[in-house]
């Protein structure tokens, strides 16, 4: 058996048989401790560890967990947990007692930081930095693993001395840099001479800044130009002032600015708003005014109270010579007219002017005096006065047109071929002309004052139908504007103008040809001024036309009245008379040729006169009614027509008249008294004349009138010859009451027919005398182709007796009568 | 990551299984077995001759490594206040005997303990028995030869020659009368016995 075997079994043995050391159970022990707490021999908190092995109390707790910190300066509360193996609640406990005690201690994010550390890391962070010249925050902040805040929190009170460089905007920087992207800044805004957005100018310098550094180089922020620049301002290093933090206004250019607006108010004592706007100020009525307080703000334009005094004293001059003035004109080119309005607003005078209406502005621009307004429309009255005549008499109205086209003409001192033509045509026609020159005569010396013009002497008519064309014209006047516009001066268009009459463009035309200083003023478009004015007027002009054309209705028609009471008055007369002499004819009646002669001889004589009466009345009323202008002075009965004559006129009267007249006049041809008086009647009828009845007490009178005529005609006779119709006609009127006309071939028969009812010496004496005044006549008839001494000599005989017969006669006739 | 470390070494001093007396436990398969078991197996030396019964010299060099272990593993149970066995071997160490115990309680419970070296160890690990729960628990053999665990064998065979008495009682009868002491008790199979307990304690 091997010793060693034997030795080895008795060692197990041995160990087998040994004591078991005793050992408590960590549960016994933990149970223990409790014991130990419970019986208060244990009277301090104890803490067990994670793994619950160990009790450890707070104060090594504690103790450990600053040992921990001052190794790094930095521990998270889950490191110390784990370091300590204390659960994380008493570790959280014991880190705030411990912070709260040590300034200089920090508890962030679940980390202790003392201020050694910080001090550490700024020192590293300068390294870096005296290294790159610049860091962004960020970076650090990631290599830290905090919060960029904190960085910056913390590195502000070490900035300048552990940290050389700056802070800007999230970034470090050296002060070398910082002095070389100031320099950057302080040129690029030294540069800058017209107002910028500074952004643009950040941007365009990180450009540069990143071309400098290469792609590792940081971008600058623009914060950090803004804050470089703003120092750099704040140090009168640049000057020029700071808009809304990014517009930068250079002071070269805010002097220059100044220097020329001042330049250009002081020098034109107006500015325009454009020329500001050009000069980069965006708010030019509050720059001004605040510059130049006196200076007044317009629509466009800022201007100094003396160029309202200029265009006031311009004005109230206009105003005062009655003549007209544009605003624009006397202010500088650069006015617009909403601006000349607004100044004209200003006036002093030509307000108070045209609230007392003396003057009227119009077209914005443009100042009337009343007098010029006036003038105008008196001007234009005539004008359309004018018009009016020559709408009816076309050569009248042509060659005034032509005169007054080379009226214009000349005076605008155009040769338009054109209008040199019309001279010739014109000077053709000496009377229009010369109307042309006359009217052109009273216009160059109505400059002054109210024209004369010629066609004045003609008193204007405007007949009732020319006026109805002409209301007619003017609704259509419209459609032919342009037409009138383009081809005014052309002669064919000329009717077309008739129409177009009181139109704004005939205004403007006649406008432009009575005042050409409008077209002389090399307006661009002289309408712009015309047709206000031509609006303002036309409306008085249409008023003063219309109570002319009222004056000359009435006008007309009492003159048509009186025409037509001429007429009446006359027809009644002669009318009575034949009727009376047709009464006498009665006498006749069985006297077949008698009859006849005395029927032929009576329409000759009275009807005729009446028929000549009827006509030529009718047809002045006629022509009166058509607006023809009459000869009044000449006396319509004065005149006898022949017989082609008065078919003419019966032929131009109007519509059933005409018929009626053409049947008067044949009936004069006729032998029918009757006939005659039917057919007047007829007329008188149509024509609105009333024919008077005779009745007894009219014939009465008008036989007494007719017989004292008769008797103041007999006594005063003294050629023999006519005398004897006479006192027959006498005769008859004593013995019959009744009024013959008898021509000389019927003398005989009558002085028959009387025979019966004079006494024989009286009808001898009578019939003595008849064949006496036959024989004369006869004798004189024969004279003509006989020898003259014979005849004469008898017909002076025959003459003598007759002379001698007629006081015979004569006292035949007025004894009785005056018996 | 220890295992893996472990399984690597192992494997080494597979290669070169004579290079050194001193090796660890080979095997991956050491999860079938609760931390304080792993940690007691570790702590027992390990055997480096490989010899039956039959060896003559050899199996005597072979008991000498044994007794040492078996030392070892006592010595430390005792500092551990974890004494649970007696043994003591034949003459020629072929039959090893003695008690178990286990306490369950607060009381405890005391089995005969006994088996034979096999001829073919260290290849073949010895069957424990505990004759007196013969019947008593299924988790055994006809005439008390406890079963082992599934994990048991192959760690064995991987670690023979290094494994020898005291990791079979380690690992084999250790975890068994854990498990199924309990249960005995419990169904009331296996009774405390006062007398024995006291003597044993005393």
């Amino acid at each position: 058996m091997d010793e060693e075997l034997l030795e080895l079994q008795r060692q197990f043995e041995f160990a087998q048989q040994a004591k078991s050391s005793i050992r408590l159970s960590d549960r016994n022990v933990v149970e223990l401790v409790q014991k130990l707490h419970d019986l208060r021999i244990i009277d301090f908190d104890l803490l067990h560890t994670v793994s619950g092995k160990e009790y450890i109390t707070p104060e090594q707790l504690s103790l450990e967990i600053v040992t921990e910190i001052e190794k790094l300066g930095r521990v998270s509360l889950i490191d110390l947990a784990d370091a300590t193996g204390v659960d994380l609640y008493h570790v959280e406990k014991q880190t705030q007692r411990i912070v709260s005690n040590d300034a200089s201690l920090t508890l962030i994010n679940g980390e202790v930081i003392s201020t050694s550390y910080w001090d550490t890391v700024a020192e590293e962070i300068n390294d870096r930095l005296q290294e790159c010249s610049q860091i962004a925050l960020a970076e650090i902040a990631g290599q830290l693993q905090v919060g960029s805040e904190l960085i910056a929190t913390v590195l502000e009170p070490r900035l300048g001395t552990l940290v050389k460089g700056r802070l800007e905007g999230g970034q470090l920087y050296t002060p070398a840099y910082v002095s070389r992207v100031n320099a950057m800044v302080c040129g690029a805004s030294r540069g800058i001479t017209v107002p910028t957005n500074l952004s643009a100018v950040w941007s365009s310098l990180q450009m540069l800044l990143q071309e400098m550094d290469g792609a590792s180089g940081v971008a600058v922020e623009s914060s950090f130009f803004q804050t470089l620049f703003n120092g750099l301002v704040k140090e009168g290093e640049i000057l020029g002032s700071l808009r809304a933090g990014v517009h930068w206004t250079p002071a070269v250019f805010a002097i220059a600015q100044k220097e020329s607006v001042d330049s250009f108010f002081s020098q034109n004592s107006f500015i325009s708003y454009e020329f500001l706007h050009k000069l980069g100020i965006p708010q030019p009525i509050q720059y001004l005014q605040s510059r130049h307080p006196e200076g007044i703000p317009l629509e466009s334009i800022f201007v100094h109270p003396s160029t309202i005094e200029m265009l006031d004293a311009a004005a109230e001059d206009a105003i005062e010579r009655n003549s007209w003035i544009d605003s624009l004109s006397v202010l500088p080119a650069s006015f617009a007219s909403q601006d000349a309005s607004r100044i004209l607003s200003l006036c002093r005078s030509v307000q108070v002017a045209v609230k007392s209406n003396k003057a009227l502005i119009l077209g914005e621009s443009y100042v009337f005096g009343m007098g010029f307004v006036k003038d105008l429309f008196d001007r234009m009255e005539k004008e359309t006065e004018i018009c009016n005549l020559s709408g009816f008499s076309g050569t009248v109205r042509d060659d005034l047109h032509a005169a007054e086209e080379a009226k214009t003409g000349k005076e605008t001192s155009s040769t338009i071929a054109e209008s040199n033509e019309i001279v010739n045509v014109s000077s053709t026609n000496k009377q229009g002309f010369e109307k042309g020159s006359k009217k052109r005569k009273g216009k160059s010396a109505g400059k002054t004052g109210p024209a004369e013009t010629g066609p004045d002497t003609q008193e204007p008519t405007v007949p009732s139908k020319s006026k109805k064309n002409q209301r007619k014209g003017k609704d259509t006047g419209s459609f032919q504007v342009l037409d009138a516009k383009s081809g005014a001066k052309k002669e064919s268009d000329r009717t077309k103008e008739d129409n177009l009459f009181v139109s704004e463009e005939w205004l403007i035309e006649k406008t432009m040809s009575l005042f050409p200083e409008f077209d002389e003023q090399g307006m661009d478009d002289p309408e712009t001024i015309l047709r206000p004015l031509a609006n303002h007027v036309r409306p008085m002009l249409l008023n003063s036309w219309k109570e002319r054309r009222k004056v000359a209705f009435t006008d007309n028609a009492q003159r048509m009245k009186r025409v037509l009471d001429n007429l009446q008055r006359k027809i009644d007369e002669s009318f009575l008379n034949m009727q009376l002499y047709e009464k006498a004819l009665d006498l006749f009646e069985d006297d077949q040729s008698t009859s006849v002669i005395l029927h032929r001889h009576l329409l000759r004589t009275t009807a005729t006169s009446i028929a000549d009466t009827v006509l030529l009345n009718l047809d002045i009323h006629d022509k009166i009614k058509n607006g023809i202008e009459v000869e009044e002075s000449q006396n319509p009965e004065s005149k006898s027509l022949s017989s082609g004559e008065r078919i003419a006129f019966a032929k131009s009267l109007p519509g059933l008249l005409s018929v009626k007249a053409v049947a008067l006049v044949e009936s004069l041809e006729g032998k029918s008294v009757e006939s005659f008086v039917t057919a007047f009647r007829a007329m008188a009828e149509e024509s609105g004349l009333t024919l008077k009845k005779l009745d007894k007490k009219l014939e009465r009178t008008l036989l007494h009138s007719y017989r004292k005529d008769l008797i103041s005609q007999v006594s005063a006779e003294v050629d023999p010859v006519p005398l004897l119709p006479k006192v027959v006609s006498l005769l008859y009127i004593q013995v019959h009451n009744k009024a013959l006309q008898a021509p000389g071939r019927a003398i005989s028969v009558a002085v028959s027919r009387l025979k019966e009812k004079l006494d024989d010496s009286a009808y001898k004496i009578l019939m003595d005398y008849h064949t006496a005044t036959v024989a004369l006549l006869a004798l004189m008839s024969a004279a003509t182709g006989d020898d003259e001494d014979c005849t004469s000599d008898r017909v002076l005989t025959k003459k003598e007796l007759l002379e001698g017969l007629m006081p015979e006669l004569k006292g035949l006739v007025l004894s009785s009568s005056q018996s | 990551m220890v295992s893996n470390i472990k399984k690597r070494e192992l494997e080494a001093q597979q290669q070169t299984p004579n290079q050194s007396t001193k090796s660890t436990i080979r095997g991956s398969t050491m999860e079938g077995w609760d931390p304080s078991t792993k940690s007691t197996l570790t702590q027992i030396p390990l055997l480096s001759t490989k010899a039956g019964p039959r060896d003559g010299a050899a199996w005597t060099q072979r008991l000498k490594e044994e007794y040492r272990s078996l030392i070892a593993y006592t010595s430390m149970n005792k500092s551990k206040d974890n004494d649970w066995f007696r043994i003591a071997a034949n003459a020629d160490g072929t039959r090893w005997t003695g008690k178990c115990w286990y306490v369950h309680n607060l009381l405890k419970y005391e089995f005969d303990l006994q088996f034979d070296i096999p001829v073919t160890y260290p290849s073949t690990a010895p069957e424990i028995e505990l004759p007196q729960l013969d019947g008593k628990t299924q988790k055994m053999y006809r005439g008390g030869k406890i079963c082992l665990t599934v994990h048991f064998k192959p760690l064995w065979a991987k670690n023979c020659p290094r494994f020898g008495i005291a990791h079979a009682l380690c690992l084999g009868l250790a975890p068994w009368l854990a498990a199924e002491v309990p249960i005995l008790v419990d169904s009331g199979m296996v009774k405390h016995k006062d007398d024995t307990a006291s003597a044993s304690e005393s």
